[in-house]
């Protein structure tokens, strides 16, 4: 299992989504996408489009206003 | 990480609290819609007119240009939307009206929504590829609304209701516009 981040921070939707995407097609099954954002809109985007495509994800807001998607590809 | 969740998502540790979920997590896009809706009604009712944006960033637009000597309302483009903006225009009130209070609300009020969320945050420019971008597209916005009457929020928004005809083209074309929109953001941006 490996962890990648993917930094997003200061862009705005739907880019984050779009790049995540790019990124997690060169990634394997159980490898986990980090991506840093400072837009609430891109977790509630990552979440949709997790459930659509079956991936695991968890949302953390380490800092206020800056936001942790953590995606495990299945 | 095995147990990861879609259903757990985490508001911090000590916000459990209803209140601080309602102002923290985004709502959804119906009721966004839906208040706006309302609340375009209620201004409608009050104040007599709709909610509009970028015709009072114009009106500060031309009054800058008039500081620096040139004469912008005696130009065709204001001549042809005499009846909007004479009364702005004759009174000299380009910088302080009724549609420079909407544009500061609407600041305002985004500014108390993060703040009440704990999110306000400064954005910083990634690089001089997204801040060569997003001049671009506001270039673009801006001189697309002026040619149309409206953005998407007078032209579109508060046209609709208006019962335009023009916002249903608005529509259309913001549609095919959008669809060009994502294909080179995916292509340039990413």
């Amino acid at each position: 299992m490996k962890v990648r981040d993917l930094d997003c921070l200061y862009e705005v939707c739907p880019i984050p989504l779009i790049k995540a995407v790019k990124e997690l097609k060169k990634m394997n099954s159980g490898d986990v996408l980090v991506v840093h954002s400072d837009e609430s809109c891109v977790g509630v985007m990552m979440e949709e489009w997790a459930k659509q495509n079956h991936y695991s994800i968890q949302i953390e807001e380490p800092k206020d206003g800056e936001w942790e998607i953590y995606l495990q590809k299945p | 990480m095995g147990n990861l969740s879609s259903e757990a998502v985490n508001f911090g540790k000590d916000g459990t609290d209803a209140m601080k979920r309602w102002l923290k997590k985004p709502w959804p896009y119906w009721a966004g819609g839906v208040l706006l809706g309302l609340l375009n009604i209620l201004l409608l009712a009050v104040s007599g007119t709709v909610w509009q944006v970028s015709g009072g960033y114009l009106l500060w637009a031309a009054g800058i240009l008039e500081r620096f000597g040139l004469k912008p309302f005696q130009w065709d483009y204001f001549q042809s939307f005499q009846p909007r903006y004479a009364e702005i225009i004759a009174t000299h009130s380009v910088f302080f009206n009724q549609y420079t209070i909407l544009n500061l609300g609407v600041a305002a009020g985004a500014l108390i929504a993060a703040l009440l969320a704990s999110q306000f945050k400064l954005g910083k420019i990634k690089g001089w590829k997204q801040a060569a971008f997003a001049l671009l597209g506001g270039i673009l916005m801006g001189y697309g609304s002026r040619l149309t009457g409206g953005c998407n929020i007078g032209g579109f928004f508060s046209g609709i209701p208006s019962l335009s005809l023009h916002a249903w083209v608005f529509w259309i074309f913001a549609m095919a516009g959008a669809w060009l929109g994502a294909k080179l953001l995916i292509r340039f941006m990413t």
